[in-house]
């Protein structure tokens, strides 16, 4: 039998907070992050108004990088619940895309016809996080990045769960972080057509699943899991958060901005996550869906979820106050199903007032509901058509 | 006694300065490198260019083609050319890809970054402006390190398990590694490991110069390689022919490391680590435990064996299933 993986520890920065319960207390009172841009002056683009972090303290490692600043920040506060883990049996595997120097910064160089630094484009790498958490840390066990876009932290927190059953390392560091909410992204996205333009009221922007959603909201953060061989955290005496109990993933082959309609990526991920963790459809209490609120995303998930759970399940999207975190969205909403399962509270889905038709689900809407949870599924799918599901579990 | 791996390897694919048998043509002593007009105010002048990457055989639309960084044309090349031979079911083909960083554009997110400047600061009302306007919609998607792996899922319809690595040379080996154990998990029928990197635009030679901090690199490179690996069983039922094997355990075997190609083919960066495998197993390599370090991390390695009996590698480039 393969070895059981537990979830030993959590951190988290959020648009919401910094720190898990600061966040998890947040969502679940149906507060939203999503605000007019501070950072920079977002006068004339069309979209003025994102999920912005508020910054934590500096941190002594981080160069003065924001991305790294979050990915530490998190690995710290994961670290202080489950106690240091290190050496060459514990591993590090984040889902980043590369790393963006501040506009401001970009435009200066150009002007001087200066080039970045050695020690500037090592920490652009998207393997920056990944190697910066394993130094502090000291785990010298296998490290590795995951870039598929907003897969990819629910796909590095797999990879986690997959290293420790094999026996390759007994416990990993896993998670995601994501900055991009910068001037030309936004410009890029919305280009896309793939933003809301609600800027007249940005925290009703992000309404995932309601017939009245324009798109998805940028955001950034950084969410990062312990884990560890079951046998392993129980023999040091580490409480256990809760198990992972199964991972799926797979492709659309479909389009790259679009989601096949009849939810078939989503739901092939979906059931794997399901055989992977040996149960049925019907033991999941909840699902944090991925729910970007664009138009595309939410009827094809609804479907997806529809073929897979045909029975009742309910289902919320935390994007809708947190906006879409890009690569940490996958880790930060698995802790979410962590905590959902802790406290038997289900966080909702805000600006949910008219609900899609096409998007006909069991919805957690606006406020939190309670309940006990044994089983939750998270979902996280990426542009380009990678798909990822997690099964998180009560431990017992 | 060494105990050799049940997942074997029954295509391979490769996109490089050398064409798509640069086995045969390295040991003829040919050189993919050459001096490069564009690199000539460099202290690099040479590079290792693909000169023609040819996509008409594995494009479901043409026009799909513009939406594509060089690394993803480099890698949808050589996995169409590893994928030639399978014949069964693509839901249940996984696609495990190592990748380099974001790869650059064409220039056209630098030209609406000067459009976004006034007198060497971003202007905000330049950035909603001129800036916007040169800013191509599909741009975001064209450089997310991830879409090569999106284009070979479309256009060669593989809808299985799959994830993407950045990196350097280790990226690739960490692919293979989570591709073998995927079949052996049963997790997937058989999966496509790709790797590609392009360091050859000015740019890209200009970081790779500074990221080495003033030591001596090997010529930039870019490439594409591929194989398809599937369960030994998997292989036997469809005939398909075997042209080695790979594990993920060292065993005892030969230590390399990669880059002994970098001479021939230049420094591919991501598709290094695999390129060395996949070019053991078309050189009928013994035993070979091929590695790849990336700075301050552990070795990353994947052991490769042909054993007499194995078919010999044939280019497929251009035709085939998805032709």
């Amino acid at each position: 039998m393969s070895r059981r993986v537990v979830i030993t520890g959590v951190g988290m920065v959020t648009p919401l907070g910094v720190g898990v319960e600061a966040s998890w207390s947040a969502v679940c009172a149906g507060q939203s992050g999503i605000a007019d841009i501070k950072r920079f002056d977002p006068s004339g683009l069309p979209v003025r108004f994102a999920a912005e972090t508020v910054p934590p303290p500096v941190q002594p490692e981080d160069g003065g990088d924001l991305k790294l600043r979050l990915a530490v920040t998190a690995l710290r506060e994961a670290l202080s619940m489950s106690g240091p883990l290190k050496g060459p049996r514990t591993g590090v595997c984040m889902g980043s895309e590369i790393g963006r120097p501040p506009l401001p910064e970009v435009a200066a160089r150009m002007a001087e016809g200066s080039d970045p630094t050695r020690e500037e484009l090592n920490r652009m790498d998207p393997s920056a996080p990944t190697r910066l958490l394993a130094e502090i840390s000291g785990a010298t066990g296998p490290t590795s990045t995951v870039s598929t876009a907003c897969t990819s932290s629910s796909q590095a927190v797999g990879e986690g769960l997959l290293r420790i059953r094999r026996g390759d390392v007994d416990a990993m560091i896993v998670g995601g972080v994501d900055v991009l909410v910068d001037a030309i992204m936004i410009t890029g996205f919305a280009k896309l057509g793939a933003l809301s333009e609600r800027n007249e009221d940005p925290r009703a922007a992000s309404r995932p699943f309601d017939v009245d959603r324009d798109g998805f909201v940028l955001g950034e953060g950084s969410g990062v899991l312990i884990l560890e061989d079951r046998a392993c955290a129980m023999k040091r005496g580490a409480t256990i958060l809760a198990e992972l109990t199964g991972f799926g993933c797979s492709c659309n082959a479909y389009r790259i901005t679009d989601s096949p309609p009849d939810g078939r990526g989503a739901y092939q991920a979906m059931e794997a996550a399901l055989a992977d963790a040996g149960l049925t459809a019907a033991d999941i209490d909840y699902i944090n869906a991925h729910g970007t609120s664009t138009p595309m995303n939410d009827p094809s998930e609804a479907r997806g979820i529809l073929h897979t759970f045909p029975d009742s399940v309910p289902v919320s999207s935390t994007k809708s106050s947190m906006g879409h975190l890009v690569a940490a969205c996958g880790a930060v909403e698995a802790i979410l199903c962590v905590l959902a399962i802790r406290d038997g509270c289900l966080p909702p889905t805000i600006n949910l007032e008219h609900p899609d038709p096409e998007c006909a689900l069991d919805h957690v809407a606006n406020e939190a509901r309670f309940t006990p949870v044994a089983h939750a599924m998270t979902n996280a799918f990426g542009f380009g058509g990678s798909n990822g599901s997690l099964v998180i579990s009560r431990h017992d | 006694m060494t105990e050799f791996s049940d997942v074997v390897v029954t295509g391979v694919g490769f996109c490089t300065a050398l064409g798509d048998d640069p086995w045969a043509a390295m040991q003829r002593g040919e050189t993919g490198v050459a001096e490069n007009e564009e690199l000539v105010r460099l202290p690099h002048t040479t590079a290792a260019v693909v000169e023609r990457i040819d996509l008409r055989a594995w494009l479901k639309r043409r026009k799909d083609r513009k939406l594509m960084a060089r690394p993803a044309q480099l890698a949808l090349s050589a996995a169409g050319q590893a994928l030639t031979s399978w014949s069964g079911e693509t839901d249940d083909l996984g696609l495990y890809l190592g990748v380099g960083r974001e790869p650059g554009d064409d220039g056209e997110s630098e030209a609406a970054l000067v459009a976004a400047q006034s007198e060497g600061r971003l202007d905000s009302q330049r950035v909603a402006g001129r800036c916007r306007d040169l800013y191509p919609p599909l741009l975001p998607l064209k450089t997310l390190p991830n879409m090569a792996l999106a284009h070979i899922a479309i256009h060669l319809d593989v809808r299985g398990e799959n994830g993407a690595w950045s990196g350097d040379a280790a990226a690739g080996l960490t692919a293979l590694r989570a591709g073998i154990w995927s079949i052996r998990e049963n997790r997937c029928a058989a999966a496509v490991v790709v790797a590609s990197d392009s360091w050859v635009s000015t740019g890209a030679v200009r970081d790779l110069i500074r990221m080495s901090g003033g030591t001596p690199i090997p010529p930039p490179g870019e490439a594409g390689v591929a194989l398809l690996i599937e369960s030994a069983a998997s292989a036997t039922v469809r005939e398909a022919a075997v042209l080695g094997c790979v594990d993920t355990a060292e065993a005892g075997a030969q230590r390399a490391r990669e880059g002994s190609h970098h001479s021939f083919l230049g420094r591919c960066n991501a598709a290094d680590g695999l390129m060395a495998v996949a070019l053991s197993i078309v050189g009928r390599a013994s035993n070979r435990w091929v590695t790849a370090q990336e700075p301050g991390q552990p070795i990353v390695g994947v052991r490769v064996h042909v054993s007499s009996t194995n078919a010999c590698y044939a280019p497929t480039s251009g035709s085939g299933l998805h032709g």
